[in-house]
């Protein structure tokens, strides 16, 4: 700048113009404009705007009314701020001029609904005195539009300019609500035919609505009840009542020339919008007595009668409202409370979440659902909560001890921050929205609307996400840490939940022993010790999220005996501390895994593990088999050397285990992992055993494990056994008997170290696929091996050899062995038919003969219909089929020769696709049955709680689901195999 | 307690009841009743009735067996036959698995599932079963197979037991709030027919087994024998149950479209083409028992050909003449179920098949204009016409294959039917029948 004088447009952008030329013009053009006036204009939210719809209401006024405008401070502000804040407000002066003036004289307090009620009955040409006031204006919708704007620039001036409360803001515009229904049922009842029958109708609010805390703009939530008057026939009666009804819904919700006021939405109403619009009081209770769900109780919290027949609609109030207060007594009302919470959630459209004032996790509708479960759940003994505003109940939810007092206060003004902000976003357009826009236009006006002057629109953003935050915590705020309290040695005097409340409150968030829940509370939090002390803090979250998990009891008492273990390790109390996701982790195991939770106490320090993804990923088989190596060499004593191993197993088990639950780990993955920890396993317990029996030999043989069944085809689950098969081969010049002797040692030395008992779980080797099973010789050499398959194997036993693959010991003498199955598992040629037919002779009878007793074959995951010795035989009999031609069938992989057959064209892809997904859905019931349960069992559990944890640890919501789903996919594998392996 | 159960008990006391049965049905469609003391049945309202599932046909397996019969206060009756009076009455249950959740063996539960799964589309169904029956001389046993008399299709029989029969079954059914439509001699010696209005599907079928038993119960007391067996006469007409059944939208019939041909709307023929596509996997359930083909292949009004037709009373499915003053009665008329189908699984399957057909919009194949039976095979061959199961055994192929069925009835309910009806048709295959002795023994 070069020193001169400023120029008018300059000084306009410095007092907040964005478009100061247009603005420097539209002045200009103003006859009326003044120094005030810019002024004025810069403190209001959007300068460029209001100047603007000035300028189009001074076009269309008189000079003489203009100027009485401008040149009232109080007129010129009040104007100004209206036009600043609503556009669609602004337009709406623009038609009606004259209403432009007084706005300066807009008392600051509400002139009650009375007043209200009577304005815009008489706008509608209705005599509000009357007792069924009927209208009689010419065009009376659009004198009701016109009359009710006017009353809602009165509101916005009282609210911007006179800086009302968010509670009276709201509260009038519930009662201009009320005067609207009012009216527009003094339209219908205007437009009935003479002859109607006579009737009483009650319009009753729910809602926003109903609790006096009404948006600017939303649809509002009404019931109707009507009665028969004068003896008229009821069926007459309630047809007059519906024509009414329709009637003022038509009045209010219809665009006339004048646009339309809000929908007026009856959905509330008994079974929704398919049950009649009108019902009489006795039919309203006869639905909520027999049918109603625990939702529409929850709606009659806020009902309220708001406009017709007053009696009528107190009585209505008065027969409800018994029925809201025991709402908490139903059956399935801890199972609904969580459906609906589930439903707020999921109803965000994804792209809008991070912007939505109302829905999804820490929005309005969050604090306003935990405040009336609150209210459902101790309502019913405590009438001081039973208030159907939201921030009301949130009040006296606090003064009765409730929820703490300052946990209250905070939430309270995390609503009215929010609530005030969605009236702000609301009124510009008038439009329903909940989502804050992303312009930076707009948020500068919302922001400065609400006071904000600096950089309105980062300080803006600020203030959200700083209530935001609060409000997100809601669920450990209202519901757990109340709870603490309870169990506290607090001074008396202090209000706070009573044992008896706090019962009630842990039976509606899921806990089934609420007696022992509150003692496990007690001990953990009892005391000044650090730990006490950070207990105190992460409890409340820690009951949520167990609450979250199918066995939150389970949950608790598995933390308090973690606690009880590790309480005062530092690195343990830091990790709560700071509640990391390792404690969320941890609470997710606890309430959801009983396999998982054993291995975690067995060793509590695992729980470290838990806090970094890398820790989760499985070890290699190399890093692992490493480990063992160093662990073997480091122990010279057996005892301890295995020990070392079987705690490793313990804690790579956990780790699997863990991530499995917190679904990190695919069924391949843990498939993979678990094959390679009994790998590590077997072949450290191997060392010690050879170590132990051949110390002083002179001549050790070799020594070597070959893997069997799923634990050959890499393919072990929590519950399997590991079968092998040992063999040995003598060193050159040794003495036979002694070689053998001590081969069998080794064998049976390797078991024992295995199944000590110990504080890690023991590993069970079972080696009944040898040939000639358990009346065979548990340890062969490598020549008795191969001279027996030469002469004898059946079919049977070649099947078994598919699967057999090297994995511990000696790795040439393994290499040997091997070499001696190929001819016997891939015979040259496939199998013969001879051998096929008996392969398909013997699965049949083991169909009949091998399923339990009382064993439901749909659900036996096993030898089931479509189970896994199905879909395995079918793979095996390809195998011994095919494998000497089609070279990718010499696995050891159930599915990986399937999949191999399916591109070889022996198997169609459909088929191939429904064996896969049979078998893998086994394996996965399977695996979740012992995380669920602890120990391995064949059948899917058929009911209960078992079910249930399984049915939560598959991601599957309704437990029949799971029986439907288990039994139609092993049907359609069922179809696969009777066409594939017995065709 | 809720006021319905309030008012339920308050009855037993007033009327001085002394027993209250508990009624259910098994996969078969076979009514089953447990009857408890007053006393426990507050217990019975708030947490069910425990009893052993294994013990009835296709609910349990053995170690799986506790069940609870949870009594609907909605479903409470008065027993009005004489045999049971003073004081029996009735109630019918929701069978819950222990932990409250619903059954998946309950067939009511089957039906429920089926009509919410069409609600979510928006329809409700309704049903106006046709049942038909015989009226015996003497039960099973007592005496030979011979029909009360001799009458045909609505012959006026003034003085007959038929008559008598029918009027004070009437008044049975309406004390226990089942309305009839209409009644009459059926085409066979000794045939009912009697027509019940028509309700929502679920109404239906408990009305159908409450109606089974108040026939049997009447023809007790008039000292004659009531059956549904489908075909109990070689030479006289079987016992079919057609049925009309129709889908609303909220008050419309969604059957109905002013000026399209025979005023049937698209979802109607849709629906339509659903029931002739699937015809052949649902016939093992609407036709469920050996002697139902004999039935089917008795000729005359009965349907063995899959095809519609209009006002055809030999096609699988009828259009009914169309009354332009009623257009909400606009519906279809399903003529292979017989009397002796579970009408919970029936009702269930015929939905299914019909909402398959509006989901995935078949299209609906002209329709059949003459006497089907009077067709000569090539003609219903170029006509496109495939006949419906000829046996048992063929019926159970189709079901096997079907994944509709399978879905429908649910998993458990889908094995145990197969399973049962597997062992029926062997055992039925290893009879030799007095045609074959009197046919062969002489010749052979």
């Amino acid at each position: 700048m070069t020193g001169r004088p400023t120029t008018p447009s300059g000084a306009l952008a410095r007092r907040g113009f964005l478009d100061p030329v247009a603005a420097e013009r539209l002045l200009q053009s103003m006859p009326a404009a003044s120094e005030e006036l810019v002024e004025d204009l810069s403190r209001s939210a959007d300068p460029d705007r209001a100047l603007e719809h000035l300028a189009g209401i001074a076009a269309a006024m008189d000079r003489r009314s203009l100027d009485g405008v401008l040149h009232d401070p109080d007129d010129r502000a009040a104007l100004v701020a209206v036009l600043a804040t609503s556009d669609a407000l602004a337009r709406h002066l623009a038609r009606h001029p004259a209403r432009a003036r007084g706005l300066g004289r807009v008392p600051a307090a509400h002139r009650g609904a009375g007043h209200v009620r009577a304005t815009l009955l008489r706008a509608v040409g209705a005599d509000p005195d009357a007792p069924e006031p009927t209208a009689t204006a010419a065009h009376p919708q659009d004198a009701l539009r016109v009359a009710y704007r006017d009353l809602l620039v009165e509101a916005v001036v009282r609210d911007v300019v006179h800086g009302a409360s968010f509670e009276d803001v709201s509260a009038e515009l519930a009662d201009l609500a009320d005067a609207a229904l009012e009216a527009g049922l003094a339209i219908a009842r205007s437009e009935l035919p003479p002859d109607s029958a006579p009737c009483r109708l009650a319009v009753i609010a729910m809602g926003k609505c109903g609790g006096r805390e009404l948006n600017y703009v939303s649809d509002v939530d009404v019931i109707f009840v009507a009665e028969p008057r004068d003896g008229a026939d009821e069926t007459e009666a309630l047809r007059t009542a519906t024509r009414l009804a329709t009637g003022l819904m038509r009045a209010c919700g219809e665009a006339t020339a004048e646009g339309e006021l809000w929908q007026v939405d009856a959905a509330l109403r008994p079974e929704g919008k398919q049950g009649a619009l009108v019902r009489t009081l006795a039919s309203h209770l006869g639905y909520y007595e027999r049918w109603a769900r625990t939702w529409e109780f929850q709606a009659l919290l806020k009902a309220r009668p708001a406009a017709g027949d007053r009696a009528l609609g107190e009585a209505y109030v008065n027969a409800v409202t018994p029925l809201v207060w025991s709402a908490a007594d139903r059956d399935g009302f801890v199972a609904d409370v969580q459906a609906m919470r589930r439903r707020v959630e999921e109803h965000i459209p994804a792209k809008e979440a991070d912007r939505q004032l109302k829905l999804g996790r820490g929005g309005l509708r969050d604090v306003e659902f935990a405040v009336q479960l609150l209210q459902l759940v101790h309502g019913r003994s405590d009438v001081m909560l039973r208030s159907p505003t939201t921030l009301v109940a949130l009040e006296s939810l606090a003064t009765w001890g409730y929820i703490g007092r300052e946990d209250g206060a905070t939430l309270a003004a995390a609503y009215r921050f929010l609530r005030t902000l969605e009236h702000r976003i609301q009124l510009i357009e008038l439009r329903r929205t909940h989502v804050v826009p992303e312009d930076d236009e707009s948020l500068r006006r919302i922001g400065r609307s609400l006071g904000l002057r600096g950089d309105a629109v980062e300080e803006l953003m600020e203030e959200w996400r700083r209530h935001a935050r609060e409000v997100r915590r809601i669920h450990e705020k209202l519901f757990y840490r109340p709870l603490l309290q309870a169990v506290a040695r607090l001074d008396a005097g202090i209000a706070r939940l009573t044992p008896e409340a706090a019962e009630q409150r842990l039976e509606a968030l899921g806990y089934t022993d609420p007696v022992g829940a509150l003692r496990h509370l007690e001990a953990l939090t009892a005391g000044v010790s650090r730990r006490a002390a950070i207990q105190r803090t992460l409890l409340p979250v820690l009951l949520g999220w167990f609450a979250e998990g199918p066995d939150p009891d389970a949950a608790l008492l598995g933390f308090r005996r973690m606690s009880d273990a590790l309480g005062s390790t530092p690195w343990y109390l830091r990790l709560l501390r700071d509640e990391s996701v390792a404690a969320e982790r941890m609470a997710r195991l606890l309430s959801s895994s009983r396999y998982a939770a054993d291995l975690l106490l067995r060793a509590p320090e695992a729980v470290a593990m838990l806090a970094d993804d890398d820790e989760l990923r499985p070890r290699t088989r190399e890093s692992l088999e490493a480990e063992a190596d160093v662990a073997v060499l480091r122990h010279d004593d057996a005892t301890a050397a295995i020990a070392a191993v079987r705690g490793l197993r313990r804690r790579e088990l956990f780790r699997i285990s863990a991530a499995d639950v917190l679904g990190l780990l695919n069924e391949d993955e843990v498939m993979t992992a678990l094959t390679d920890v009994a790998e590590a396993t077997v072949s450290g317990g191997l060392q010690v055993a050879v170590r132990e029996v051949t110390g002083g030999m002179a001549l050790p043989p070799r020594f070597a494990i070959i893997a069997m069944g799923r634990f050959g085809g890499s393919e072990l689950g929590y519950g399997s056994d590991v079968d092998v098969m040992f063999a040995y081969d003598p060193a050159p010049g040794a003495d036979e008997q002694e070689t053998a002797t001590a081969a069998l040692a080794i064998a049976n030395e390797l078991r024992r170290l295995l199944m000590v008992p110990s504080t890690d779980p023991p590993l069970e080797i079972d080696a009944d696929l040898r040939p000639e099973g358990r009346q065979g010789p548990l340890v062969r050499s490598l020549a008795s091996y191969r001279a027996y398959y030469e002469r004898w194997s059946s079919p049977w036993e070649a099947q078994a050899l598919l699967r057999g693959r090297p994995v511990a010991g000696d790795v040439g003498l393994g290499a040997e062995l091997a070499e001696v199955f190929d001819p016997v598992r891939w015979p040259a040629g496939g199998a013969s038919d001879e051998d096929v037919r008996e392969m398909r002779r013997l699965k049949a009878r083991m169909e009949a003969e091998r399923l339990p007793r009382g064993a439901d074959p749909t659900l036996h995951t096993k030898m089931g219909r479509g189970g896994l010795a199905d879909v395995e035989w079918v793979a095996q009999l390809l195998q011994l089929r095919h494998a000497h031609d089609v070279p990718g069938l010499r696995t050891t992989s159930t599915l990986g020769a399937l999949r191999v057959a399916a591109d070889a064209g022996l198997l169609t892809t459909s088929d191939e696709e429904a064996l896969e997904r049979a078998w893998l859905l086994a394996t996965s019931v399977r695996n979740a049955v012992v995380l669920a349960r602890g120990v391995a069992a064949d059948s899917v559990p058929s009911s209960g709680r078992d079910l249930a944890i399984v049915a939560h640890l598959m991601d599957i919501r309704v437990t029949g689901d799971l029986l439907e789903h288990y039994r139609r996919t092993t049907r359609r594998a069922r179809g696969v195999v009777e066409r594939v392996f017995y065709d | 307690m809720d006021k319905q159960s309030d008012f339920v008990l308050r009855t037993i006391e007033e009327r001085d009841i002394r027993f209250v049965r508990l009624w259910f049905t098994d996969v078969l469609g076979t009514l089953k009743s447990v009857a408890v003391a007053p006393a426990e049945l507050e217990g019975a309202f708030a947490e069910g009735l425990g009893f052993d599932g294994s013990a009835i046909e296709g609910f349990a397996r053995v170690y799986e067996s506790d069940m609870l019969a949870k009594p609907d206060p909605a479903t409470f009756a008065v027993l009005p036959w004489r045999s049971e009076s003073p004081g029996v009455a009735r109630m019918f249950c929701d069978i819950l698995m222990p932990d409250g959740t619903p059954s998946y063996a309950d067939p009511r539960w089957v039906l429920k599932r089926t009509l919410s799964r069409a609600a979510d589309l928006g329809f409700s169904f309704y049903t106006h079963p046709e049942v038909e029956f015989y009226l015996l001389k003497h039960a099973p046993g007592d005496g030979p197979l011979e029909p009360i008399d001799h009458y045909g299709y609505f012959d006026n029989s003034p003085q007959s037991i038929g008559h008598d029969f029918r009027r004070q079954a009437i008044t049975m059914l309406e004390a226990m709030g089942i309305s009839v439509e209409f009644s009459h001699h059926e085409g066979g010696p000794g045939q009912q027919e009697i027509d019940l209005r028509y309700a929502d599907a679920l109404t239906t079928a408990d009305n159908l087994m409450t109606f089974r038993l108040v026939m049997k119960e009447v023809a007790l007391e008039q000292g004659v024998y009531a059956s549904f067996m489908p075909k109990p006469f070689r030479d006289a007409p079987g016992s079919g149950m057609h049925t009309h059944v129709s889908l609303f939208e909220g008050d419309r019939n969604a059957f109905h479209e002013p000026g399209a041909p025979y005023q049937l709307s698209k979802v109607a023929r849709s629906f339509i083409a659903g029931l002739l596509v699937h015809a052949p996997e649902i016939t093992a359930v609407t036709n469920q028992w050996v002697n139902s083909y004999k039935r089917l292949a008795g000729g005359g009004e009965a349907p063995a050909w899959i095809c519609w037709g209009h006002n055809n009373r030999s096609a699988l499915i009828r259009v009914p003449m169309y009354k332009p003053t009623k257009g909400n009665s606009t519906r279809v008329e399903v003529r292979s179920l017989d009397s002796a189908c579970n009408p919970y699984l029936a009702y269930a399957l015929l939905l299914a098949a019909g909402l398959k057909g509006i989901e995935e919009s078949y299209d609906l194949p002209p329709g059949a204009e003459d006497d089907v039976w009077a067709l000569t095979p090539a003609e219903r061959r170029a006509l496109g016409m495939r006949p419906l199961p000829l046996s048992l055994n063929q019926a159970i192929q189709e079901m096997e294959r079907s994944e509709l069925v399978a879905e429908t009835l649910g998993e458990h309910v889908f094995d145990f039917f197969l399973r049962n009806k597997q062992a029926e048709w062997e055992d039925y295959r290893r009879q030799v029948t007095p045609w074959e002795l009197d046919r062969y023994l002489s010749t052979l």
